[in-house]
């Protein structure tokens, strides 16, 4: 009774707008409410080409997931829709909801394994085009670089002596805290860690082939310690808002933060000048790049247009349509396509140069969502000087491997 | 036909004080559907849902595996069991604290010397007409040393920091800082129930004490406290459900962790976590989890409500 009800409601809210549409128009989900601008724009671009309507309808964020499987679920779902990565994503597709793009042109040429890699069900079929990827850059004030002449450092050594450099001038060097539970993990050791072990590497821990309190993970954890001194002195009450806020008034001079930040940093809120850069790796190590596919986009396998949805991803899966996205895609969302597509001069451009070369990779976590709660745990009692680098990485590997036996 | 005439009249309650019959219930039957649907159902059906696993769409009668789970498991358990335990802590601030000073504030306001009355009441009041998002995220900002240190410190007030780490930092002191926000932003409720209560007490009374010599004391502990004892107990069952409901208070000023460490996770945040938004960064919520949590507090709190009705209740 209730369910019918709730289905009922469901289907007459998606109806409304569905009723106003013309025939042959296609309709797109998403939680991003903040780009329709951007998307409207890419997707009268490819009205222009192509002849074809799309309408984007976003719902709110929260929401996204509860309104988007009563629509599937009730028939009624988009026909394209932003897809989750990983267990979430995947978790539509294991119910039947997704298009599999295994055969969308384009798909297997364009884009990088770690680029499908959060697209693939455990079946090994891809459920949505990789759209978008976010990094974990170090944001420098360039202001207060200049003052103190102080250098991008090149190496973890070199960040942690200009660390201590502004700290001996009185200046906050980080403004992170651990309040917020999730930033200091998902921007600050998951920035760190593809500067010690490669994409590979990082497969063997999650099969348990490695171990996670072995040398190289005890190295890491030593590492981010060492970051502990350079936090404001109340990190404890500071939230990855108020991080933001510290650092865009000048209050400190460095903040490690997500790629999808540099919008709002550089905006006009903020009177700073501001730079970037990845975490450095510490000297003898092959500088990695933290690159992580964010969102994608999945056609609905119930859709009534099937041609237009699989054409509409092929066009997303190409070159030229990558072009087309990389020009209206919101600040610090880089484009996944294996192909240079970013316009020259961008931040997008400058943010993709920082990774040219380097061995690119997820968070390491996301394949181990079992580990991440715990991780924050850890982190944070290292923070608090109630735990050791090497205690903390005891913790993490017996819970994985206990997750592993279950 | 005089008789029968009665008996329609009786029927339709009339002029008799008692009519017989189930007139009545004709009254009652809106609100009973609109109790039954809206209230009765869904709490019933959330206590169905507890026996299963899955979201909607694909769910699985598991029997009893959310409560084995529940208790159990070495994780949930030992969540549960600190939200629980968080949370009377929670209750001993506000039923100790805010109705103490419900009662004390009320007793003042209603004083018969008492000048200024409206003034102060809505000075009392006015914090629970605000947000709580609003108040707990002005709370979280002003208990970081981050941004007031300096300036409490200029006022000769550091003793109101928490160094280094804030009060809202460090787990032994967040979730008596929550507290405290949530007793200041509420006091206001008892306060307005206590000064009805003590308006309520005949002034006769009163008088009559002072004749007889009774000093302002006396008066207050031996007649207008005794008077009150049903709306104390009110409001302690009132204390009691919704401290044992909150979820905002933390929300605002911590996460839906209950940050720092767990310390201020309540039944509230730890429900919210498991049965509806899922743990972050997954997102996929384990209503049976949730709907298990739940039921288990619901008859938890029923061992406490029907005891506390029975003992204070009924005395007039």
């Amino acid at each position: 009774m209730k369910k019918l009800l709730a289905i009922a409601l469901a289907a007459l809210m998606a109806l409304l707008p569905v009723m106003s549409l013309a025939e042959g128009e296609l309709t797109m989900g998403s939680w991003r409410t903040d780009d329709m601008e951007q998307v409207t724009a890419l997707l009268a671009k490819y009205e222009e080409l192509t002849g074809v309507k799309i309408v984007f309808q976003p719902t709110t964020s929260t929401q996204y997931n509860a309104t988007l499987r009563q629509q599937l679920d009730g028939g009624i779902g988009p026909d394209l829709f932003y897809s989750r990565t990983y267990t979430t994503g995947a978790e539509l597709y294991e119910n039947g909801f997704n298009v599999v793009c295994n055969d969308i042109p384009g798909v297997k040429e364009n884009f990088t394994e770690t680029a499908l890699d959060g697209f693939t069900a455990a079946d090994g079929n891809i459920f949505a085009i990789p759209f978008a990827a976010v990094s974990h850059f170090v944001y420098y004030n360039k202001q207060i670089f200049a003052d103190n002449g102080i250098e991008v450092p090149a190496t973890f050594e070199e960040f942690l002596a200009v660390c201590e450099k502004l700290k001996a001038a009185g200046i906050t060097p980080l403004s992170n805290g651990i309040a917020a539970n999730w930033d200091i993990l998902e921007c600050v050791l998951c920035g760190m860690v593809p500067n010690y072990i490669t994409a590979e590497e990082r497969v063997a821990y999650e099969k348990g082939e490695k171990k996670l309190n072995d040398e190289v993970w005890v190295r890491i954890l030593t590492d981010f310690s060492k970051l502990v001194p350079y936090l404001p002195e109340a990190f404890a009450s500071i939230d990855n808002d108020q991080a933001n806020v510290m650092f865009g008034l000048g209050q400190s001079a460095m903040l490690i933060d997500g790629s999808w930040s540099y919008g709002a940093l550089n905006g006009d809120d903020y009177d700073i000048e501001v730079g970037f850069f990845p975490i450095p790796a510490p000297e003898g190590n092959a500088a990695g790049f933290s690159l992580h596919p964010d969102f994608g986009i999945a056609g609905n396998a119930a859709s009534a247009h099937p041609e237009e949805v699989k054409a509409f991803l092929a066009w997303l899966a190409s070159v030229d349509g990558a072009k087309v996205t990389a020009e209206v895609i919101p600040e610090g969302f880089l484009p996944l396509i294996n192909a240079d597509v970013a316009p020259e001069g961008s931040i997008i451009a400058e943010m993709n140069a920082l990774g040219e070369g380097k061995n690119a990779d997820r968070r390491f976590v996301w394949n181990m969502m079992a580990l991440y709660t715990p991780i924050v745990e850890q982190l944070n009692a290292i923070c608090r000087g109630e735990q050791t680098p090497e205690g903390a990485a005891d913790v993490i590997n017996a819970t994985w491997e206990a997750e592993l036996a279950k | 036909m005089a008789a029968k005439s009665r008996t329609a009249q009786a029927f339709q309650g009339g002029k008799s004080i008692r009519p017989g019959g189930f007139y009545w219930m004709r009254y009652v039957i809106p609100a009973l559907i609109f109790y039954v649907v809206f209230m009765a159902y869904p709490m019933l059906d959330s206590v169905r849902l507890s026996l299963y696993e899955g979201t909607a769409g694909v769910r699985q009668y598991v029997g009893l595996a959310n409560y084995v789970r529940l208790f159990t498991d070495e994780v949930v358990s030992k969540r549960f069991w600190n939200a629980f335990f968080n949370n009377w802590i929670f209750f001993a601030y506000h039923m100790i604290l805010q109705n103490a000073l419900g009662i004390t504030f009320a007793a003042i306001l209603t004083n018969r010397t008492m000048r200024g009355r409206q003034f102060y009441q809505t000075l009392i009041f006015i914090p629970c007409t605000v947000a709580v998002l609003v108040t707990g995220y002005l709370f979280k900002i002003m208990m970081n040393p981050q941004w007031t240190k300096a300036p409490l410190e200029a006022a000769g007030l550091g003793f109101l920091v928490h160094i280094p780490s804030g009060w809202l930092g460090d787990p032994g002191t967040a979730l008596s800082a929550v507290s405290l926000v949530s007793v200041w932003q509420w006091v206001g409720i008892p306060t307005m129930m206590f000064v009805a209560a003590f308006q309520g007490i005949d002034d006769d009374l009163i008088e009559a004490a002072s004749i007889e010599g009774a000093n302002a004391w006396q008066q207050f502990t031996r007649i207008r406290i005794p008077l009150i004892v049903p709306v104390i107990g009110m409001v302690a069952i009132m204390t009691f459900v919704s401290n044992f409901n909150a979820f905002d208070v933390v929300f605002a000023m911590e996460t839906l962790d209950g940050a720092p460490d767990y310390s201020t996770d309540l039944i509230g945040t730890l429900f919210y976590r498991y049965g509806v938004a899922g743990q972050h960064p997954v997102g996929i919520p384990e209503p049976g989890v949730g709907s298990a949590i739940s039921t288990s507090i619901f008859a938890m709190l029923l061992c406490g409500v029907v005891p506390t009705l029975i003992k204070t209740q009924g005395k007039e």
